[in-house]
């Protein structure tokens, strides 16, 4: 691999441990995938912060780069944690904080942004044809296909060091004649989110490869967030082209087979729909936008309170507890469990609920192969209709 | 003394003895790293040289390989077939030795008719099977 004199230094470990040993992983990687020189990035997004994911190992790591000299090259951001930064919830588990938030001191020694969110594209929204290292495979699908920005799928520890040394591999989504499509998918009437879920959730068992996707009418950005994190968890999708929404020019087309899809092909990812026992309705995969996270409450205040022996679970981005205070405030007096910085995905739930309902495509896949959980899709009227009284 | 081409991912002395899997390891899940054990199997990586195919799932995966050496369990070399972002991050964190072998089915052969020990020292391109 081509190295410049300035990359060989930092190797050679004159600009510390942590930085040498950052690089190294890019290069070393770089070099088992083809790649013939390193390039620089503008916004790394560092998943897989967890300490119910990574343990030990994962916080000795962290604490080991920061106290030898690791620092954030480049704007970094960080994705969300197993604990409920507000420490208000009474659904998220609460019993690895001390742990959980020597994690975030090792992160914002380094510098990282604390925005402790799935959606870095809220922070800084990426431009057309910028390079970027970011974990978490919603935002990566996001970056690429909605922004028209470039990133590979990347791993926590690669995003990590792409952080702390400001460079990653010139290879995969980072080059032109890699992001091609070859399969046109259309799709004459999907309106809903449970359909923009069970889309995407279809999409990532089925195709393999870049997909082109045409709607009748331009899906909305809560819709393609749905759709594109549910196809990046079902399958290891990072861009999925759009028809006027994807921009022009980040893209090409080489279409070698046309899909239709069958309303009734989708019905099988509904999941449970029997609306029964006690119930947690659950929004908030990906994080919501602060559009999303106001119909959300527009909606919320038709109802008196979450139903007794029921639960809605709202997670949002840290950032909000500075400026939505008067929202969050008011869902709280009726019951709903506001969370910032986290999400039941990567946390643990205090007690158990005989089904949970979502309109996330994600959410459904991994609460229910991660966690075992009884899982149905919905719209997010059915859910909170289904939570709450009147 | 059977030699195979290496690809040398990163390069440090080696002589071992052999700890074969046939498949891949997802070190997230599969490996306990305070105890240097493979769940389920029981037999211990400390010291060994590690045989497998290469790794799989969780990225989390890197974590663990680092963790082997910081509970001083770490392997002392990794042999694959193929070496991915989760493995190569790993043996970098961890400054153990990990050889990519060209030719990994021939090596498997040596290994099932008797081989018992990696070597490889440091500028070869290569690792010894005896």
């Amino acid at each position: 691999m081509h190295l410049t004199r300035r990359q060989e230094r930092i190797l050679r470990g004159e600009y510390g441990w942590s930085m040498a040993k950052a690089l190294e992983i890019i290069v070393r990687v770089g070099e088992s995938l083809g790649a013939e020189k390193l390039i620089e990035i503008k916004h790394a997004h560092v998943s897989g912060i967890s300490y119910l994911n990574i343990g030990e190992p994962g916080l000795k790591l962290l604490e080991e780069l920061a106290e030898r000299g690791g620092r954030a090259s480049v704007y970094t951001t960080v994705n969300p944690s197993c604990i409920d930064l507000s420490g208000s919830s009474i659904i998220i588990d609460h019993s690895v904080a001390r742990q959980q938030l020597l994690i975030h001191k090792a992160l914002e020694r380094m510098g990282f942004n604390p925005t402790y969110t799935c959606i870095p594209y809220l922070h800084r929204p990426p431009a057309p044809g910028e390079h970027l290292a970011w974990g978490e495979s919603n935002a990566v699908v996001m970056a690429n296909s909605f922004y028209g920005a470039r990133t590979n799928r990347e791993g926590g520890p690669l995003a990590l060091a792409a952080a702390l040394t400001g460079y990653t591999y010139y290879a995969g989504l980072h080059i032109m004649e890699n992001r091609v499509a070859r399969y046109r998918i259309v799709i004459e009437d999907i309106l809903s989110e449970r359909d923009y879920s069970s889309l995407g959730l279809w999409i990532g068992e089925n195709i393999d490869d870049i997909p082109l996707i045409s709607f009748k009418q331009r899906p909305d950005y809560g819709m393609l967030k749905l759709l594109f994190a549910s196809a990046a968890a079902s399958g290891s999708h990072a861009l999925i082209i759009v028809d006027n929404v994807t921009p022009k020019g980040s893209y090409r087309l080489d279409i070698v087979e046309r899909i239709s899809i069958d309303g009734r092909e989708l019905e099988k990812y509904h999941g449970d729909v029997e609306y029964n026992g006690s119930i947690l309705g659950y929004v908030g995969c990906p994080h919501l936008h602060p559009h999303e996270f106001r119909n959300l409450v527009r909606l919320v205040m038709k109802y008196s309170r979450v139903r007794r022996g029921c639960g809605l679970l709202v997670s949002i981005p840290y950032k909000y507890r500075d400026y939505l205070t008067g929202e969050v405030s008011m869902l709280r007096l009726k019951g709903v469990d506001v969370v910032f910085g986290t999400c039941p995905i990567v946390s643990r739930l205090t007690r158990r609920f005989d089904l949970v309902l979502t309109n996330s495509g994600k959410a459904k896949f991994y609460l229910s192969k991660l966690h075992g959980l009884r899982v149905g899709l919905a719209d997010t009227d059915v859910i909170v209709r289904s939570v709450m009284e009147m | 003394m059977p030699r195979f081409k290496a690809r040398i991912i990163v390069d440090g002395e080696c002589d071992a003895e052999i700890l074969f899997i046939d498949s891949k390891i997802s070190f997230f899940g599969e490996v306990d790293p305070y105890k240097g054990i493979i769940r389920g199997k029981n037999v211990g990586l400390r010291g060994r040289a590690l045989v497998f195919r290469g790794g799989r799932g969780s990225t989390v995966g890197s974590y663990i390989i680092y963790a082997l050496k910081y509970y001083g369990n770490k392997p002392a070399c990794i042999v694959v077939e193929r070496a991915e972002p989760i493995i190569i991050t790993g043996a970098v964190l961890g400054d153990i030795p990990l050889f990519e072998i060209y030719q990994f089915n021939d090596l498997r052969e040596a290994i099932l008719r008797g081989a018992r020990r990696i070597i490889h020292r440091v500028g070869e391109e290569y690792v010894e099977a005896i």
